[in-house]
């Protein structure tokens, strides 16, 4: 099974990086969407099927905390696998979205991190051998 | 104390250009002589418990491999001036959030702003940065500053304080 990933970030830069390590990690890697703020993702999630969302949590317009509760609020969203990306470094605030079943990959990090993060949330399944 | 502030930021600063770019500095003392080519200057608003900003500004000459390592890109000519420009405010992005909780401590919840790019003939501040330490480059230099709202230095129990009491 491919894995269509949502990009969330409002540095271009941060979203090739992102995508290149999920390129590296081996996952079975379907359509790649990006989109610059939350409400964007919010917008890309309504038209396309997605597998994976990768969010930041400071953007304009929408930051990631306000997109992982519109799609908490939603039955169809909340279910799909989520994974923060940033460079937040309050413990409370990072324990919050954990506890709302997210996970928290720390910037800068490492290929290998994300890699290991995907693994544990997606399975080995959906990965190249 | 400023000492052990400034020591923060050139910690956190270095550490951030090592695994986001692979780019590896030294520190220079901050009283160094400029760099001979012109910067590019990014900043970064933040507001919580303190508010201030963090300014990174980065020689003309180091701009491109810094961004080339970020994209993965062999040849730094192939990027385009706003590619560079995206790189230098994400530095600064990451930076910003990787320096407040070592100086504020890890409960102190900020809110950082779009890291804003500013013209080459932008003004210098007025001065009065709580931190001011600058980094060689192989290919030039970088510079950090944090400043804070109402000035003063940090009280939040983070590392900078630790440093300093002890």
């Amino acid at each position: 099974m491919a894995v269509n990933v949502l990009i969330v970030d409002d540095s271009g830069v941060m979203r090739a990086m992102i995508r290149k390590a999920i390129e590296l990690s081996g996952l079975s890697l379907g359509e790649v969407h990006q989109a610059e703020n939350g409400r964007a993702g919010l917008e890309i999630l309504e038209s396309s099927w997605i597998d994976l969302v990768l969010v930041d949590i400071n953007m304009p317009v929408m930051n990631g905390e306000e997109m992982i509760a519109a799609m908490h609020a939603r039955e169809d969203f909340r279910s799909i696998p989520t994974v923060v990306v940033s460079t937040e470094g309050s413990r409370s605030r990072i324990e919050r979205l954990e506890t709302s079943g997210v996970r928290f990959i720390h910037k800068p990090f490492s290929p290998e991190k994300l890699r290991d993060t995907l693994r544990d949330l997606l399975g080995s399944e959906v990965f190249h051998a | 104390m400023p000492e052990a502030v400034a020591h923060e930021v050139a910690e956190v600063a270095r550490e951030t250009m090592e695994k986001l770019a692979f780019v590896f500095a030294l520190d220079e003392p901050a009283a160094a002589s400029p760099p001979t080519d012109p910067e590019h200057r990014v900043q970064v608003a933040f507001r919580g418990p303190r508010r201030g900003m963090l300014e990174v500004a980065l020689s003309a000459g180091a701009l491109p491999e810094l961004a080339a390592n970020m994209l993965g890109v062999e040849n730094p000519s192939e990027l385009s001036a706003d590619e560079r420009t995206d790189a230098l405010r994400e530095l600064a992005n990451v930076i910003c959030g990787n320096l407040l909780p070592r100086l504020f401590g890890e409960n102190a919840e900020f809110t950082l702003g779009t890291p804003v790019a500013l013209r080459e003939d932008a003004p210098e501040g007025a001065g009065g940065a709580a931190a001011d330490c600058r980094l060689a480059l192989e290919n030039g230099a970088c510079r950090v500053r944090l400043f804070l709202e109402g000035g003063g230095l940090p009280g939040g129990g983070g590392r900078a304080e630790e440093g300093a009491a002890s």
